[in-house]
């Protein structure tokens, strides 16, 4: 059933259409030459040069794209990279005689060391707030640029000598290609990567990526600095054909055109923009000449385009690809029959699930205390959402939480699995001392967790949610080679097959129904290998059916395989049906705790059940 | 410095704090409601600037700057309005990424039709308030004098509208929390189009009030954007406080950063650099509130 090498037809047609391209780089100065012999007007040397410079522009492009599309961050200073690796090749040919290949070699480090500095302070804002941080950054350095006359020459730019062996065109033009070709490479090897599924899986969902133990700011300023990086050496070649680094290079408008260029070109495909790019040249050229204001009304009408066509946005371009592509082949494999991916729960296998390798089996001493949380308080002002809790988890347990709405049930797990920090009290967890510490650090020692409300990677397929959250957890996601998909394939695919989702693995996850994306959610804390299992009310949303099935494979995993549950819950049958241990919860306090048979006879838990419910009636 | 070189300074940045102000506070207010950052803010401010100038030259620089000026209000507004419906509209609730890109690509459009209609030139009108007021060696630019009451003045109509009118309740029960605000009957669709469109008009009231204080070209769209950003993040995005603070805080920046030798040629670099204290320090601005 699994292919190892999938060889689709779309794979097919990628690789022709890299092959095309690389054709077509390769034979632009013959073409050129050939079309000045045909037509005397059409200069050989500025076609080349037109060439060049869309080269420079697909690297630059691709490099803001690790950005934009496989990480979701919108940067205004890219261009500013870009600035400083030209800068670096002018200033250091022009005030220290170093020739302009040395400078070259510099740019992309001069240009990542301005990245890394400057990223650090973007990194303290998110999202929007990033965004505006790198447009003041971006004017930063570009006021320095074009304000210090005696270093910079100011508005006058910066202007080179080549050597003589670059001087011509054709020359400069593969020159310019190999270096471009080397680049591409390195970064197509990336995203493919772990750290490229872990730049992926941020952009899809930045909690989910630290709950399955990414370090997600350290990824962003990662992939700031080796974006920077790739910018710097654009910027070098773009001095070789110009001759001259300018000011406006760092404007913070000027990273229209990498935007431009990878929208056009799509961002979600590794060399969508380098395609936009030769289109976006042709198209100024073109239009631009003559028209230079209408070519902005253009690339305006592009870019609205693209943006209000796509629904869902930028990055939901693979899920209108996959739409796209799932049409096409069920036009073609009429006869297959699709089925529809709802309820997928009913076929949870849990024999298959136990066996999963993926599921670690630990050697347990039962008895011994695995998390241990000692008067925990958070106070939000003058709320106290929980106040002085201390409770023990055995390892082996299954331990539910229980308490009216408002007890403080989630708010302790989000204190536990760190999204939010404690007022007082201490969390140990298996010896250690997590009190406080980062989802992204608590996750790595060993809690897995299924939240509330679903929070998955929509737009991955099913077994790309759990192969990647075994990459993260394996701590694989700082690799920057190797290819993510084909690792811990067939564990993935076993979990999914477990849960029910096997026939659904391909899918983009956010295109299945509710109860089996919950399956997902459950999944993806089981596919840590987790000590500690944390389930926020892990059957919310769904049926009856899916409920008693859900269960069953979480009730039996932990037997089994000697897991450590915690888990708060709505529904009481499922309460006593799973729990050994139960722990009340009322108005943020441990109310009581003890086996489920002592709880269901408490009259203290009865009066506040009760409690509850005289309220409800007397509708408050 | 002397005290009146001082107080020279110190009006110079008030004054520019009043059209910076006006600016930002539309920028604020339609950040505050919808949620959406508008990068088409600055062209719009242009159009209004060229529409004034445009206006009171041919109609003379008294009674045809304040016809000017109503005319790019209004010009300004019903533009807002257009946006809103057929590009805001579609990119509500979408990643903050695809509204940035949308209305990039609605400032891409302004710039290009504004090169074409009034061309690349620098543009000047003169003031409608011409003469200066003398105090202890100085003089004073009285259309200075006027932008700065004029920003008071809107200022305060804005806090009025925002607290003691209707749609300013409503407003505010926007920025709280539109999904109830809708189960109220509220007609939530129509209050954003409104927001947008007072958002937009406060954005051409600074165009048409800067234009006989600054030469117009089709450059300044940018230029005044990338200030407003600067006041709306160090004043907390959706706080009009904020912006009045934030507003004076860049215009004394600028006004004594250019003032000042060693720091001239770096005024608007500092201008960053205090953007970038105050995100450090506080990721919302001074003013701001957390996202929901």
């Amino acid at each position: 059933m699994t292919r190892l090498l999938p060889r689709s037809r779309g794979d097919r047609l990628r690789w022709g259409l890299v092959l095309v391209l690389f054709l077509f780089v390769a034979v632009i100065p013959p073409l050129a030459g050939l079309n000045e012999n045909l037509n005397p007007d059409a200069s050989a040397r500025f076609q080349i040069f037109l060439g060049t410079s869309a080269l420079v522009l697909a690297l630059w492009a691709i490099s803001y794209n690790l950005m934009l599309g496989y990480t979701g961050m919108v940067s205004f200073a890219h261009a500013a990279y870009y600035g400083v690796g030209a800068y670096t090749v002018a200033l250091l040919f022009k005030r220290y005689n170093v020739p302009v290949l040395v400078g070259l070699a510099a740019a992309p480090f001069v240009a990542a060391a301005v990245g890394l500095i400057t990223g650090l302070v973007a990194q303290r804002a998110v999202r929007l707030y990033f965004s505006l941080l790198t447009l003041a950054i971006s004017q930063l350095l570009f006021s320095l640029v074009y304000q210090s006359y005696d270093i910079t020459g100011g508005d006058n730019g910066a202007a080179i000598t080549l050597p003589d062996q670059l001087t011509d065109y054709t020359t400069l033009y593969y020159f310019t290609a190999a270096i471009v070709a080397v680049c591409l490479l390195l970064m197509f090897v990336l995203v493919r990567s772990p750290l490229g599924a872990a730049l992926l899986s941020i952009r899809e969902n930045r909690q989910r990526a630290a709950a399955i133990g990414i370090n997600v700011k350290v990824y962003e300023l990662a992939i700031y600095i080796i974006a920077s990086l790739f910018a710097g050496v654009a910027g070098g070649l773009f001095i070789f054909y110009q001759q001259q680094a300018y000011p406006e290079m760092l404007y913070w408008t000027a990273n229209a055109q990498p935007v431009v260029v990878s929208l056009l070109g799509g961002t979600t495909t590794f060399l969508g923009p380098a395609i936009g790019a030769f289109i976006y040249v042709v198209l100024d050229n073109a239009i631009s000449k003559q028209f230079p204001y209408q070519f902005d009304i253009i690339l305006g009408a592009i870019v609205l385009g693209v943006v209000l066509a796509v629904p869902g946005g930028v990055s939901d371009l693979p899920t209108v690809f996959a739409r796209m592509r799932e049409r096409f082949h069920r036009a073609e494999e009429a006869e297959a029959p699709v089925e529809s991916a709802g309820e997928a729960i009913r076929m949870f296998d849990v024999r298959k699930a136990l066996a999963s390798e993926a599921i670690q089996a630990e050697e347990v001493h039962s008895g011994k205390t695995l998390l241990s949380i000692e008067h925990l308080s958070k106070h939000f002002g003058g709320l106290r959402a929980v106040e002085d809790v201390s409770l023990e988890v055995k390892q082996g347990d299954r331990h539910a939480i229980i308490g009216p709405n408002g007890a403080g049930k989630s708010t302790l797990f989000n204190l536990l699995t760190g999204q939010l920090k404690p007022t007082s009290g201490k969390v140990v967890f298996d010896g250690r001392d997590i009190t406080g510490k980062p989802p992204h650090v608590i996750a790595r020692t060993g809690i897995g967790r299924a939240f509330q409300i679903t929070t998955i990677f929509p737009k991955l397929t099913v077994r790309q949610n759990l192969q990647y959250a075994m990459l993260a957890h394996g701590g694989y996601s700082v690799r920057p080679f190797g290819i993510a998909n084909r690792m811990f394939r067939a564990e993935a695919q076993e979990l999914a097959e477990a849960v029910g989702l096997g026939a659904w693995a391909d899918l983009p996850a956010g295109q299945l129904s509710h109860g089996d994306q919950r399956a997902i959610e459950i999944a993806i804390s089981l596919a840590l290998g987790s000590k500690l299992v944390l389930l926020d009310e892990p059957t919310a949303g769904m049926s009856a059916y899916e409920t008693d099935k859900a269960m069953e494979l979480v009730r039996r995993l932990a037997t089994e395989r000697h897991l450590t549950l915690l888990f708060c819950e709505h529904d009481m049958s499922v309460v006593f049906s799973t729990a050994r241990t139960v722990t009340v919860m009322h108005q943020g306090r441990v109310l009581t705790a003890g086996t489920p048979e002592q709880i269901r006879h408490n009259p203290d838990v009865q009066k506040v059940y009760l409690g509850e419910l005289e309220q409800e009636e007397l509708g408050a | 410095m002397t005290p009146g070189q001082l107080l020279l300074f110190a009006v110079g940045g008030l004054s520019n704090a009043a059209y910076l102000f006006i600016v930002a506070a539309g920028l604020s207010l339609v950040f505050g409601a919808l949620r959406v950052i508008n990068m088409a803010h600055g062209s719009i401010y242009m159009i209004a600037a060229f529409v004034t100038v445009v206006i009171a030259n041919q109609l003379g620089a008294g009674l045809g700057f304040w016809g000017g000026l109503l005319v790019a209000v209004a010009v300004t507004g019903a533009i807002g309005g257009i946006i809103e419906v057929l590009v805001l509209r579609r990119v509500y609730g979408r990643e903050h990424l695809v509204q940035l890109l949308g209305t990039y690509a609605v400032s891409l459009v302004i710039a290009g039709g504004v090169r074409i209609v009034f061309g690349a030139n620098y543009r000047t009108v003169v003031s409608p308030i011409p003469g200066h007021i003398d105090v202890g060696g100085y003089s004073y630019a009285s259309y200075s004098l006027f932008m700065i009451a004029a920003a008071i003045v809107i200022a305060v109509g804005v806090w009025a509208m925002l607290y003691r009118t209707n749609l300013g309740r409503n407003i505010r029960a926007a920025v709280a929390d539109p999904d109830l605000l809708n189960a109220t009957g509220v007609d939530v669709t129509r209050l954003y189009t409104t927001v947008f469109v007072i958002g937009a008009g406060l954005a051409g009231l600074g165009g048409a009030i800067v234009a006989p204080s600054q030469a117009i070209s089709s450059s300044i769209d940018t230029d005044v954007l990338v200030l407003a950003f600067a006041i709306s993040v160090i004043g907390g995005l959706g706080s009009i406080v904020g912006s009045g603070i934030g507003a004076l805080i860049v215009g004394m920046v600028i006004s004594f950063g250019l003032v000042i030798p060693a720091t001239n040629p770096y005024a608007l670099a500092f201008v960053f650099i205090i953007m970038t204290a105050v995100l450090i320090v506080r990721p919302r601005g001074l003013f701001g509130r957390p996202e929901s």
